[in-house]
């Protein structure tokens, strides 16, 4: 682990408040990544890189700082606390709203999460061989189709971090992740093609990479794309229907629905130019957005998962945030900066990609509290509608309103029974419908991997969302032509 | 011999020594400044300054990679001497050929704009100017950004290529905000051009005022006139489909096509421009050595260009484009060729239909068949008869890419220089005007 650099990194917070700082935090951040990557079974190539270095925050008369420096000596660390001193110094005179932090009670802790097999441990010839099995059973799955592209990497990567401020923050971490990525493509040149990209990441060890079974799974896939090529028909658009909704939809919508319009600084307007502003305005907690069925959490301390953290990279613990409570809007993700500004505590949402990043409000694992159905039970409730199961195209407006999702596996329901498939069905609908049309949830709780977007420069960080499947009435639905 | 070199040849040797056959190093030192702000102040001011190297090594037709930080070289040499231990365990690479010869390329002119540089450390001029041009119009407030960057590159090879370049750059965009509407406008640019900066806080302010008052549109098929702004992202996703890369991995409309098939309307011409050295982007050389140039991607409609580096350029049976990252081409700036419309006379040309000055979160259902959604954020401007009479609220555009393309019914003479969030290759382009575009929008 690289606690070497925590006198840097104390050294820097001092020094920032010997120039006059009312707040000082320096972070020495390492991402050290590795992975393989194969097209059809063949290798391509491998990589093994890492990044590290130092950030830096200062407030100055109101002013927020930021420097980050890849020079690991004191003169490096030292111009960037320079740097960041003298840009915000030089802002301040623009202030209208002084930046200030909440008062918190900060960590000093060190933590990890473990690795059961390690990914290291795991000889690369074994990873390049994986991919070209699964290549070898997926390429054979299919009868009438041909499995046109088979792309897949498989990564493993290693976060260590040292956050220390001056409010007495001192958190040393070691998040180690696998990952495993690809892109399958089937086609029947004659009547088109199905595409599929999907990924799978958590933090711990190689025992994913064995419980994710690739596979396993994909072979099976591929022939069900294979059939939604030759057999799905139109979805039903002509009148509104009930629509069963897999939880690997949930899960994204949750995260862009619920996660992301709850961001304070999003509902602040900091990132009104970028991933934009929300339909949340502050005055909104306790207002109700869906049925009862609706509560979505989000969780840094799921052990495994890819979100995972204990503090947030401003030194203050994690925990579980209730953003929506039963169908009400209950709790914003906090930084220490919303939290002053809301009069409330910070909920640790502050996080930062790597060291050339600052930290900023972010989900970590987000997902959509189960129910008590089966999903049998949520279909033999349906008369007539359908279940989607997956999706590819997505989208959703800057303010988190108006959300997309083109599904790719799906089926008609009829008089509570799966029946044939349908092609590019199209759930567009609000956020509200969406949570408002909620009637029942099944027990199950799948999470997913993603790389969630936000910041500038864009920040990409590791999260997992998911949820249960779900069960809408009264859906208009649209197709893609 | 400059530092940067000096770091590229101790890390070529250093790889060949252990072993490696080939090796190619590319060091970058950047220095970089961004002001962000946020309810028409700013919110943070970041500086960085970095300075890696990203290593190419491949022996017996083995592939390897990494990329490193170069403050100390210590970490660099245990990681080749690693990759080094690792090469014989995998398979021979599918993309492996062997390195270029080295040429001389023509060194561009114009790269580095002092001025730019001297933002870099002094920026508080520049952020109260945005200040003032945004607020100059009836908005209620205004975000966005502006950075400047100076970056020197070096890069060395196992062939001998020692080639060094430096460059300055600046991006910035603004989305100002009035009643229901909002406005955003962007810039890419190797100079510093105080008026330019101030045309886009204006810009983002005008069309934010325009667009204060708006009603719904039902979904439906319009005609549409695309901003530079949309244009530029969707024509970003057109020629990242047109790397060698993107149509090995399945990810690209011309998957099925070959160059001198017919692609889009005949008014179209996209061009992949490292030779335009007033667009972020411009290169003299790729990372592979080779001298850039710039050519088509799309002429007059027709697929003219794949973007290759050597390795995929082998596997297609053609010649690198000079477009090589160390591993796979990419695209270095695009220049999409002006038509003979002003933005009057093509409204003129819409009997009903929308003008569409911004979007974001464009995705895919099936990259081959090129069926996306994006969504309008900002202006949308509707048109009746050849006038604009007001301005709508949110929805998407839901088409395919090929259609689109096959579509477009005039071409702005003005162009503009793009590059923001969703237009990541900096990008001139004109309004360009589709013919029965697809829109569609929440059901409930």
């Amino acid at each position: 682990m690289s606690w070497e650099y925590e006198d840097l990194v104390l050294k820097a917070v001092d020094y920032a408040l010997s120039l006059g700082a009312g707040y000082a935090e320096a972070r020495y951040h390492k991402v050290a990544r590795s992975g393989v990557a194969t097209r059809n079974g063949e290798f391509i190539g491998l990589e093994k890189s890492f990044r590290e270095g130092v950030a830096v925050r200062v407030l100055v008369g109101g002013a927020l700082g930021f420097s980050s420096t890849d020079t690991l000596t004191w003169g490096g660390v030292k111009t960037a606390v320079d740097e960041a001193f003298a840009k915000a110094r030089a802002h301040s005179k623009l202030m209208k709203h002084p930046i200030e932090l909440s008062h918190e009670r900060l960590g000093r802790a060190s933590y990890e999460a473990l690795e059961k097999k390690k990914a290291s441990g795991v000889s690369v010839e074994e990873k390049v061989a994986y991919c070209a099995d699964v290549w070898k059973h997926v390429s054979t799955a299919t009868t009438t189709a041909r499995v046109a592209t088979l792309t897949m990497s498989l990564g493993e990567s290693v976060e260590e971090k040292v956050v220390a401020n001056s409010d007495g923050a001192l958190i040393r971490s070691r998040v180690p992740r696998v990952s495993i990525w690809y892109n399958v493509v089937v086609t029947v040149p004659s009547k088109g093609t199905v595409q599929r990209f999907f990924s799978h990441a958590a933090s711990g060890g190689y025992e994913w990479v064995e419980k994710w079974d690739v596979l396993g799974y994909l072979p099976g896939d591929v022939k069900t794309f294979e059939r939604i090529i030759l057999e799905a028909v139109k979805p039903p658009t002509d009148r509104p229907v009930d629509v069963v909704v897999g939880s690997e939809i949930v899960g994204l919508m949750v995260h862009e629905s619920c996660g992301h319009p709850s961001e304070a600084d999003r509902i602040l307007g900091r990132e009104a130019a970028q991933a934009g502003k929300s339909f949340i305005k502050p005055d909104m907690r306790g207002q109700r957005i869906g049925s009862e069925v609706a509560t979505v959490i989000d969780d840094p301390t799921i052990p495994g998962s890819n979100g995972f953290y204990l503090y947030d990279d401003e030194g203050v613990p994690a925990r579980p945030r209730y953003l929506y409570k039963e169908g009400v809007i209950n709790e914003f993700l906090h930084n220490r900066w919303t939290a002053k500004v809301f009069g409330t505590q910070s909920n640790a949402a502050a996080r930062a990609m790597d060291h050339a990043s600052e930290p900023i409000i972010r989900m970590a694992n987000t997902y959509f509290k189960p129910g008590d159905h089966t999903l049998e039970e949520l279909i033999e409730g349906v008369k007539y509608g359908v279940y989607i199961k997956s999706y590819m195209e997505w989208n959703i407006d800057d303010e988190r309103w108006s959300q997309r999702y083109g599904g790719l596996e799906a089926y008609l329901i009829e008089n509570g029974e799966l029946k044939h498939l349908v092609k590019n069905p199209v759930l567009e609908i609000t956020t509200r419908t969406f949570y408002s049309s909620v009637d029942a949830a099944d027990r199950n709780l799948e999470f997913y991997a993603g790389t969630c977007g936000k910041g500038e420069p864009m920040q990409g960080v590791p999260v997992w969302f998911g949820g249960p499947n779900v069960r809408l009435r009264n859906i208009q639905l649209r197709v893609i032509a | 011999m400059s530092e940067l070199i000096e770091v590229g040849v101790k890390l070529r040797d250093r790889a060949l020594r252990e072993g490696f056959e080939e090796a190619a190093v590319l060091v970058t030192h950047t220095e970089s400044l961004m002001v962000k702000f946020a309810n028409s102040e700013p919110s943070v001011v970041q500086r960085w300054s970095s300075r890696e190297a990203s290593v190419y090594l491949a022996k017996n037709q083995r592939l390897l990679g990494t990329s490193v930080p170069v403050g100390s070289l210590e970490e660099a040499y245990r990681l080749i001497s690693e990759l080094h231990s690792l090469h014989a365990k995998v398979p021979p690479s599918m993309l492996y050929a062997p390195l270029p010869e080295p040429e001389k390329p023509q060194p561009l002119e114009g790269l580095v704009d002092r001025k730019l540089i001297d933002v870099l450390h002094d920026p508080s001029s520049v952020s109260e100017a945005v200040v003032e041009a945004a607020l100059r119009h009836s908005i209620d407030y205004f975000a966005g950004m502006f950075q400047v960057s100076y970056e020197r590159k070096a890069l060395v090879t196992s062939k001998g290529a020692e080639l060094e370049e430096e460059a300055t750059s600046l991006k910035m965009y603004i989305r100002s905000f009035a009643g229901e509407g909002s406005g955003q406008w962007a810039l890419g640019s190797r100079r510093f051009d105080l008026q330019r900066i101030e045309e886009v806080a204006s810009t983002a302010s005008r069309l934010a005022f325009e667009s204060r008052r708006q009603e719904d549109v039902p979904p439906g098929k319009y005609d549409v006139i695309l901003s530079p702004m949309v244009v530029g992202n969707l024509f970003n996703i057109v020629a990242d489909m047109a790397t060698a890369s993107s149509i090995l991995m399945g990810a690209s409309i011309f998957v099925n096509k070959a160059p001198g098939d017919k692609v889009a309307s005949e008014q179209l011409t996209i061009i992949d421009a490292p030779r335009n050295s007033e667009l972020p982007g411009s290169t003299a050389f790729d990372d592979e050595g080779v001298p850039t140039y710039s050519k088509p991607i799309v002429e007059k409609g027709v697929l003219a260009n794949i973007l290759h580096n050597t390795k995929t350029a082998a596997k297609f049976g053609a010649r690198s484009t000079g477009n090589a990252g160390l591993i796979f081409p990419r695209v270095w700036a695009l220049e999409v060729l002006p038509g003979g419309y002003s933005l009057d006379e093509m409204i003129r040309e819409v009997r009903e239909g929308l003008v569409v000055t911004n979007n974001w979160y464009t995705r895919l259902q099936n990259y081959i068949e090129g069926t996306f959604s994006t969504i309008t954020r900002d202006a949308v401007l509707i048109v009746r008869n050849g006038e604009v009479v007001g301005a709508a609220r949110k929805m998407r555009i839901a088409d395919a890419l090929p259609r689109m393309l096959n579509s477009i019914a005039a071409i702005g003479r003005e162009v503009y220089d793009i590059h923001w969030w969703e237009v990541d290759t900096p990008t001139r382009a004109p309004y360009i005007l589709f013919r029965e575009v697809g829109t569609s929008k929440h059901t409930a």
